[in-house]
């Protein structure tokens, strides 16, 4: 699988970067304000959840706005991704019943275009980095492992939700609570450390990878700390074993989903 | 002669069995378990097509026609039985590959030529030529959403036909677009079929259109072959058995 796995990504990597590319122009192209939108929308809910949560709620956090911001930029490539993942396969019926291709292709295009926008949003961090004056340590590098990290989740929990998309009809419904949930545990506009009690913030805090991948950047990027490295590196080969699964799932099943759409 | 197979087809089945969709909250509704639908498409067929040669394939709807030509473009993996391509690429000239509907006409030619295995120096080399065989004018940069189904598929089959591949497999496209098209599409698919080098499957149900390009006609009925060879007898037992029943 392996074989097969590296074989592909070298025949339908370009075409994935050109597939990327093209969905981010066709996008601009629609209205050209809209790149404009991959900025606004995620400050204007940092707005939003500052005004909450600072004004009405009171909570206390060191660079409160930045601390949101991390944590939408990095939740918005998540739950995106997601829920697109369950339609993924349906929404490319034109392709996927014309010619071969691996179906995860298809995931990672929408990686790709998720990916972009969390790239300018963490531009967008840099710059509030400096306008809020926090001192940036050298742990500062510890965020790299951890991108890497959520892409790997990510792309793991992607390719199951996109087999498992094609058969059943209403997962989106389900897909969305859950992730309701998840954005709870997560705690994009608190700090799930301090605000749940002993001992269920360790719980959701280290078993909710992304509530650990957000926190952990928050950690190393606002407050100079080293994140908790032997967990970090646990995730990574969680994430690295999903993936693989998650291949293997697609591999064996990918033929089918035709049939069924 | 030394024949050389292009295409080798093995105790082919394909079947639709066991893949019902299954929604949660009908799980949640109903408690007893759907029955999986059994419903064998193609029953175990096998047939050769050498290299060069142009193999017609013709039934009523239903007869596992069109299955069979998605299985060999590898769209649908074969429940059991074999399919040998001999490292042949190959492309399915139906109605096109899928195009991206917000993307533009220019970027589909490229995505569609990627998908099909071409590199994209080579899909731009042939871009002006497909452009101007499909003759979209200035809409070839406008997204493909805002075209017209006549444009659609113009597009869809000049992409396929200028890329060419060793084998091509044609599903019912001698009409695409209006009557000027049309002509020039069925000139232009006469070409590439003719060409003795490629090897070419037909689905369709025009008998003159196979009796005209075909070397072989086969008939397939129920998921089985029911005859194959020579088109003019293969045709005539056809007309026949359709005009009984």
């Amino acid at each position: 699988m392996f074989n097969k796995f590296k074989q592909d990504m070298k025949k339908y990597w370009k075409y994935a970067i050109y597939s990327t590319k093209a969905q981010l122009k066709s996008e601009v192209a629609n209205s050209y304000l809209n790149w404009l939108w991959w900025v606004l929308e995620p400050l204007c809910f940092m707005m939003i959840y500052a005004f909450i949560f600072g004004e009405v709620f009171q909570q206390k956090e060191k660079y409160f706005p930045v601390f949101i911001f991390i944590g939408i930029t990095l939740w918005d490539f998540f739950n995106k991704t997601m829920l697109q993942s369950v339609r993924i396969v349906k929404q490319n019926k034109p392709i996927v019943s014309k010619v071969y291709l691996p179906k995860y292709i298809l995931l990672l295009v929408k990686m790709g275009v998720n990916g972009f926008k969390m790239f300018i949003s963490i531009l967008i961090i840099v710059g509030m980095l400096f306008v809020w004056k926090v001192p940036v340590t050298i742990n500062v590098i510890y965020s790299i492992p951890i991108l890497i990290t959520l892409i790997l989740i990510v792309f793991g929990f992607g390719c199951f939700l996109l087999h498992f998309g094609v058969f059943v009809e209403d997962l989106s419904n389900v897909v969305n609570i859950v992730l309701r949930l998840v954005f709870y545990m997560t705690g994009i506009f608190w700090n799930i450390m301090t605000k749940l009690p002993e001992p269920y913030n360790v719980y959701v805090g280290k078993c909710n990878p992304i509530a650990f991948l957000l926190s952990s950047m928050r950690d190393c990027v606002l407050y100079g700390r080293v994140p908790h490295r032997k967990l970090l590196l646990l995730w990574f080969f969680v994430g690295l074993a999903i993936s693989a699964l998650g291949i293997r799932k697609i591999y064996k099943n990918e033929n089918s989903y035709v049939k069924v759409i | 002669m030394e024949d050389k197979y292009a295409i080798e087809v093995k105790d082919l089945v394909i079947s639709y069995r066991n893949l019902k969709k299954t929604s949660i909250k009908r799980n949640l509704l109903k408690f007893q378990r759907q029955k999986a639908e059994d419903f064998i498409a193609v029953k175990g067929i096998s047939f050769y097509v050498r290299e060069g040669e142009i193999l017609g394939i013709i039934g009523k709807n239903g007869s596992g026609k069109s299955t069979t030509l998605n299985a060999l473009a590898g769209i649908f993996s074969p429940d059991s039985g074999v399919i040998d391509l001999k490292g042949h690429s190959i492309s399915l000239l139906s109605i096109g590959v899928g195009f991206q509907r917000e993307m533009s006409g220019r970027e589909n030619i490229v995505l569609s030529g990627m998908l099909l295995g071409f590199s994209e120096a080579q899909v731009r080399e042939k871009e002006q030529e497909i452009i101007d065989f499909a003759g979209l004018g200035k809409f070839i940069d406008m997204p493909v959403r805002t075209y017209s189904s006549g444009m659609y598929s113009k597009l869809a089959f000049s992409i396929t036909a200028i890329l060419e591949t060793d084998i091509m497999l044609i599903d019912e496209v001698l009409s695409v677009g209006d009557q000027k098209f049309k002509k020039k599409s069925y000139n232009k698919m006469k070409s590439l079929i003719s060409n003795k080098d490629r090897t070419v499957v037909i689905v369709s149900h025009s008998l003159s259109t196979l009796e005209e390009l075909c070397d072989t006609v086969m008939w397939m009925h129920d998921g089985e072959i029911k005859k194959i060879g020579d088109p003019k007898e293969v045709l005539d037992e056809y007309v026949e058995f359709m005009e009984k029943s």
